[in-house]
């Protein structure tokens, strides 16, 4: 029995002492690039990985498509992943290792919850690849090459003008009642919207120009969690049994198209006239939606030209270029200032709508 | 008996519930095979042998209690939002009172000792099921996270971040791997063939059958090469990367908890009661006791799991833990827990949850997309416990049988005409 | 009755599972307007030979023919069987408890009109089908409300909405009382008048020879022989004999007991239903159980017998309102089942699969899970220890199996016994409550079961046996007290005992207090 024991253990010790003679240990992980720096660029066909946040905006998957399509064109392969609906902070991270294991060599990154990537997005950097985050400025990490994105404070102001505009087009004079909305709290563009707007609403709010009927002016009381229409919904209806029931409405601000129109939803299911909503994203119902006349305004990012934009900066850094920034103060992700690229965006109403999606093969047919 | 039946029983002992986790032995190695193929070697690569381990450790540390809760007849709903809640407690007091970590995790783990109290009270001595307890929890807990964390995403610091998403040190001479790793899988080495001779020592003890020489080989071998190549893989990663830390709690909690339900007084008392509770209460098993034992020890290692989950997401946000509790179930039954309770073991449930997490890697690995991934998980899930329902109808369960039923020379021994009634018929005593 | 014609003939039947044959060329021949019993020990294929003929196995998983009122029969399932008016009742009810007598009776079988369930036919048919069988209860009264006699009396109902032919009893009388038990045999015989035939499958073999006509007995698997009762003057022990395949010449073992001093006394002991509040379970009952002897409960179901045996073990039964347990004369405090173990007391329960056993478990891990203490050192189950101390009971009580890892349910009734009974004797106990402890036990596992019992006996060990049937009590105990209602109503020595005296003090002495 002893001698059985013994066997074993050395049976066991040998096989793995002698296998460790043949060790391919790699001191940057397992691409043969191995380089962190952009500057010596990288096979035209390599594998560039696309994480988004899970579909439940219109914009997001138009995005995956555009970015299937374009880095297919650009001669790259591709790997589009949405997060699960459930479970997407955990679903993202797996799928960002995923990528980095099967040797991206670029992973553009649509993040769910920007402060919890830092894991993933430093194992990136660590097997060599380049990090962009696109559209949302992932938090804490020095791992984050690049960001790019539509100038959100900018989309912020518009939709604040947007709103005052609207409301005096159809009351000349105030004082105007609003409601305020803005995003999910973890996504960190939700911020920099309702700042941008704020800086155009404060001033009015503050010579009364404008009233918050409810009062909730904080970001906190505002916020709709995960972007979620059901608790824009769910919030509105309260708002209106709460504040709305003698008083009427005039405006609200809404942070994106699909919260819009639920808070739209709301009013209408209220019997209320329907007030002043803003939007973003162009999303298809929205777009039918200001044009019926109901919702007020959107903006429209075209995701286009932010995809197209990316895989430039995808296509530079395979070159071994040093891809385009026109930012490189304004955006910390608390460790690091992040260069990035930043887009206009164009605010859209009933009336300049056909102008301005022209050239959009889904949404000019609907502003006809 | 057969080569094969015999192998069969030695190495699984031969009841429904271990002959599934022996299924699912197979179909985890087939998984693995697969995908290793359809993935051209990503799947046993080191990068992502590490990646799947911290991925996946949290679930299967809930696993683990799931299993217990399971076993004693309970359900869970809660565990997500736990783990959530203590999260969030744990980042904010570092931010707030800039605890040290180590502190930051004993405060974790003693405000899941409170909940797990708490729920506990309530399924065990109020009576109030388990089902509705924890469903309860399962809201008080999400809202709690978001009332504390107003919904934001708070960081923690490097230090805490280690359980999650740290690794062993690089120490020793430079063997091209990584060392401690390496002495890990010695350990495991040792530890697999001492765990046989005593199995064999104490067989021979009792006065009972020893299995062959032959069947005691394989039963060292086979672990011992996967244990070998699985060490290669791990310690062979990218220079700073080694076996987990995640994983190592996770090792060390699945040799301990397999060890208090398989020999301690406690762990058989939450199988006595998972079986049939009236008859383990007229047995002298404190019913009370150990139903509040079996959910304190959940929500414990529910916040345990919440921790790693946020030292690997370097902060604790709204969304952790979400779904988490149905992952956790999930795994417990593809391991071949019995619904009902009283059946099922932690290796099992580890198993199952291997099976889960091996599929989803594989599956992303392929770039499928997560819609897809979710109904392939589902079916999955759906298939292993219709295929045990379905063995359970047709009789003894066997895999192994039916692929080498051509192969067999003997005849098995017959059973007594008794034992053939009690299998098929329902009630043992009308014959 | 010989010349009646044939109404089902099963012909040379075999059932096979795999590795096992249950039935092997097994013939039954049942006339038209009999009581047909079939016997057989546990495992013999009784129960198999019956899912034979219902179509539980349907046709083509067996080999032989049924020929049924002069055709061969092919049943898939069991709606066919039932479709040509053969219809079993399970030892198991198959009633549903949260719904009335009515709705039972027409349960998958509702008349309807227009797709809408017709409730006027139903209730009228209803008391017709209750008339039939002699229940008198109001038709919309939950099944869960009306005691297990009556709820066999709804399952027959049951058989009869479904226009029975061939009425098949598994157990009939297996939990029912004696008077229950009578009702039940005299509506078979008043079927008989009808022309509708039965099969009754009984262990109770004093009723086979009173009510049926024939015979049929099976052993391991194989058709011994068929007998007509009367002409072939057939008693219980000519049964036995066919059943066992050897005399029996004692139903119990010669036993010559030692009695000792009183060990162990109740005093005044009264509980409380545990949701009827009002009502006492026990009322001031006492008794007092010798070193070495065996003492019999007797009373009809609903006595209050196991509510008190399960009430002094550890106040397992409804709430305890006073009374005193002395044991070696000094009193002691039960609260809960462990101060009971750990007092030396021991309860073997009336229900075995239900409260007695962890089904899930194999033997040894039943065996040794009241006193887990005894095998484990340093916190740890000390596996030799506990296998070594199985295996002893495995041989001393012979139980039939080849290992103590092989899972409880495996084993038949009498070995299940034998099990919960090592469990109980591994605890060390100094006095045995032992419930009902032959109930649902073939012949020569009741008699071992009695061996075993009165070995305990002879170790000194007190031993309490509660039983219904009163044949078992006067032969095994040395006295025997009496329960009606709650009260203990008589203390008979065994010299004394006799079924009617038993039957007076369990019935008729509290009537005549009452009034």
């Amino acid at each position: 029995m002893r001698n059985f024991l013994i066997r074993g253990v050395a049976a066991g010790a040998i096989a793995l002492l002698s296998l460790t003679a043949c060790s391919q240990r790699s001191e940057e992980g397992t691409t043969s690039a191995g380089t962190t720096e952009a500057a010596k660029g990288f096979p035209a066909d390599s594998l560039i990985g696309v994480a988004l946040p899970a579909k439940t905006s219109e914009n997001w998957v138009l995005a995956g498509d555009l970015f299937t399509d374009g880095l297919k064109e650009a001669g790259f392969q591709s790997d589009v992943q949405y997060a699960g609906s459930s479970t997407t902070v955990a679903d993202q991270q797996s799928q960002i290792q995923a990528m980095v294991t099967k040797g991206a060599k670029v992973i553009v990154i649509g993040a769910t919850d920007a402060a919890q990537l830092s894991t993933q997005v430093e194992a990136a950097k660590a097997a060599g690849a380049s990090v962009i985050a696109y559209d949302r400025l992932i938090k804490n990490t020095q791992g984050v090459d690049f960001y790019v994105a539509y100038d959100n404070f900018k989309v912020g102001q518009l939709q604040g003008q947007a709103l005052l505009d609207g409301m005096k087009a159809k009351k000349p004079e105030g004082p105007y009642t609003i409601e305020l909305f803005s995003g999910s709290s973890d996504d960190n563009n939700s911020a920099v919207f309702f700042d941008g707007a704020m800086s155009v609403l404060k001033p009015q709010i503050d010579n009364g120009t404008l009233v918050v009927g409810s009062g909730q002016t904080d970001i906190k009381q505002t916020a709709i969690d995960a972007w979620k229409p059901e608790n824009a919904q769910r919030r509105m209806d309260s708002l209106l049994t709460s504040t709305y029931t003698s008083k009427t409405l005039d405006g609200v601000l809404s942070p994106n198209d699909t919260l819009a129109r639920a808070i739209l939803t709301s009013i209408k299911g209220a019997g209320k006239p329907l007030p002043i909503v803003t939007g973003q994203d162009s999303e298809v119902e929205s777009i039918k939606s200001i044009m019926a006349g109901e919702q007020y305004s959107t903006i429209n990012k075209d995701t286009r030209n932010l995809v197209k934009q990316t895989i430039q900066m995808v296509k530079d850094l395979q070159a071994g270029k040093q891809p385009e920034i026109n930012d490189t103060k304004s955006y910390d992700n608390g460790v690091k200032v992040v260069p990035s690229y930043l887009l206009e965006p164009q605010i859209v109403t009933k009336d300049n709508a056909a102008e301005a999606y022209a050239n959009d093969p889904n949404l000019a047919p609907l502003t006809k | 008996m057969s080569r094969v039946k015999e192998l069969q029983k030695s190495l699984f002992g031969g009841t429904t519930s271990n002959a599934r986790q022996f299924g699912m032995i197979f179909t985890l190695v087939a998984i693995v095979l697969l995908f290793e193929i359809l993935t051209n070697g990503l799947t046993l690569n080191p990068g992502n042998l590490i990646s799947l381990v911290s991925q996946y450790s949290y679930i299967l540390i809930l696993a683990i209690g799931m299993l217990m809760v399971i076993v004693a007849g309970h359900i869970d709903l809660s565990v997500g939002s736990i783990a959530a809640f203590v999260g969030i407690v744990v980042a904010k007091v570092m931010q707030d009172y800039s605890l040290p970590w180590f502190v930051a995790i004993l405060v974790g783990l003693a405000v899941g000792a409170l909940i797990g109290a708490w729920q506990g009270f309530w399924v065990a001595y109020v009576g109030v099921p388990a089902f509705i307890v924890t469903l309860a929890g399962m809201m008080l807990f999400r809202g709690g996270n978001q009332f504390i964390g107003n919904a934001n995403t708070i960081p923690v610091p490097e230090g805490f971040r280690v359980i999650g998403a740290g690794f062993l040190p690089e120490i020793g001479p430079d063997t091209g791997y990584n060392n401690p790793t390496l002495l890990l899988g010695l350990v495991a080495c040792v530890a697999i063939v001492i765990r046989e001779w005593r199995g064999r020592r104490t067989r021979r003890e009792m006065g009972a059958d020893v299995a062959p020489m032959w069947i005691s080989v394989i039963r060292v071998a086979v672990p011992l090469v996967v244990v070998v190549f699985a060490t290669l893989q791990f310690a062979g990663g990218r220079v700073g990367t080694s076996f987990p830390v995640s994983g190592i709690i996770l090792a060390v909690l699945v040799v301990i908890y397999s060890f208090i339900t398989r020999n301690t007084a406690g762990g058989r008392h939450i199988y006595a009661v998972g079986g049939n509770a009236r008859a383990a209460e007229l047995s002298g098993v404190k019913l009370k006791r150990v139903n509040f034992m079996v959910m304190m020890n959940m929500s414990i290692l529910a916040a345990l799991a919440g921790m790693i989950f946020v030292a690997r997401s370097a902060a604790s946000g709204p969304q952790d833990g979400i779904g988490w509790e149905l992952d956790a179930i999930a795994a417990v039954f593809i391991g071949g827990a019995a619904v009902s309770g009283g059946l099922g073991t932690i290796s099992g449930s580890i198993v199952g949850g291997l099976v889960m997490a091996v599929l989803n890697n594989g599956l992303q690995l392929l770039g499928v997309g997560s819609d897809r991934v979710q109904i392939i998980k589902g079916l999955v899930l759906l298939l292993a416990v219709a295929f045990d329902v379905y063995n359970k109808k047709q009789g003894r369960f066997s895999v192994i049988e039916s692929l080498m039923r051509p192969f067999r020379r003997d005849t098995p021994a017959p059973a007594s005409p008794a034992e053939a009634e009690q299998e098929r018929g329902k009630s043992p005593v009308a014959g | 009755m010989s010349d009646a014609p044939v109404l089902l003939e099963m012909r040379s039947i075999t059932k096979e599972f795999p590795g096992v044959k249950a039935l092997s060329d097994v013939n039954l021949v049942v006339r038209a307007g009999e009581i047909h019993a079939i016997a057989g020990e546990n495992g013999a294929g009784k129960s198999t030979l019956m899912k034979v003929l219902s179509g539980v196995y349907p046709y083509g998983s067996y080999s032989g023919q049924i020929l049924y009122q002069g055709s061969e029969s092919r049943f898939s399932d069991i709606r066919a069987s039932e479709n040509a008016g053969i219809v079993i009742i399970h030892q198991e009810l198959a009633l549903v408890p949260g719904l009335s007598i009515t709705e039972n009776i027409f349960l998958g079988n509702e008349p309807r009109r227009g797709g809408v369930i017709d409730w006027k036919t139903a209730n009228r048919r209803a008391a017709e089908l209750m008339a039939m069988v002699g229940l008198e209860e109001d038709p919309d009264t939950l099944i869960g409300d009306i005691g297990v006699g009556k709820q066999q009396l709804v399952e027959i109902a049951k058989a009869f909405a479904k226009n029975v032919k061939l009425l098949i009893l598994d157990e009939p009388t297996a939990a029912l009382n004696e008077d229950d038990s009578q009702h039940l045999l005299g509506l078979m015989r008043e079927f008989r008048q009808r022309g509708i035939t039965s099969i009754i499958i009984s262990h109770k073999l004093n009723e086979i020879a009173e009510t049926a006509d024939s015979i049929t007995i099976l052993r391991d698997g194989q058709t011994i022989e068929t007998l007509d009762i009367k002409a072939d003057g057939v008693d219980e022990d000519r049964i036995v004999r066919g059943m066992v395949g050897r005399e029996l010449h004692s139903r119990f073992p010669d036993h010559t007991p030692n009695i000792g001093e009183v060990f162990f006394e109740v005093r005044d002991w009264t509980v409380r239903h545990p949701i009827a509040a009002e009502r006492l379970v026990s009322k001031n009952a006492s008794f007092t159980v010798r070193r070495g002897e065996i003492v019999g409960f007797a009373g009809l179901m609903g006595a209050g017998r196991t509510e008190l045996a399960m009430s002094i073990f550890g106040r397992s039964y409804g709430t305890y309102v006073s009374g005193q347990i002395i044991k070696d004369g000094q009193e002691i405090v039960i609260k809960s089942v462990s101060d009971a173990i750990a007092h030396g007391l021991a309860y073997v329960s009336e229900d075995r699969k239900s409260i007695g056993l962890n089904l899930l478990d194999d033997i040894k891990t039943s065996v040794v899970s009241a006193k887990l203490s005894k095998v484990i050192s340093h916190g740890v189950i000390d596996q030799v220890r506990e296998h070594r101390a199985a295996e002893d009971y495995r041989k001393s009580l012979r139980v039939k199996a080849p290992s103590v890892d092989d899972p409880v349910t495996t084993l038949s009734g009498g070995n299940q016994q034998k099990v919960v009974l090592a469990k109980w004797m591994f605890t060390d106990p100094d006095l045995l409550i032992l419930d009902e402890p032959t109930r649902g036990i073939d012949v020569g596992a009741k008699y071992e079961i009695y061996g075993i019992i009165q070995r305990l006996a002879d170790q000194g060990k007190g031993v309490v046996v509660i039983s219904s049937e009163l044949p078992e009590l006067i032969g095994l105990c040395d006295r025997i007290y009496t329960v009606f209602e709650g009260t203990i109503t008589g203390d008979i020595a065994r010299a004394d005992a006799d079924p009617e005296l038993l039957l007076k003090q369990m019935t008729s002495v509290k009537k005549a207090q009452r009034s």
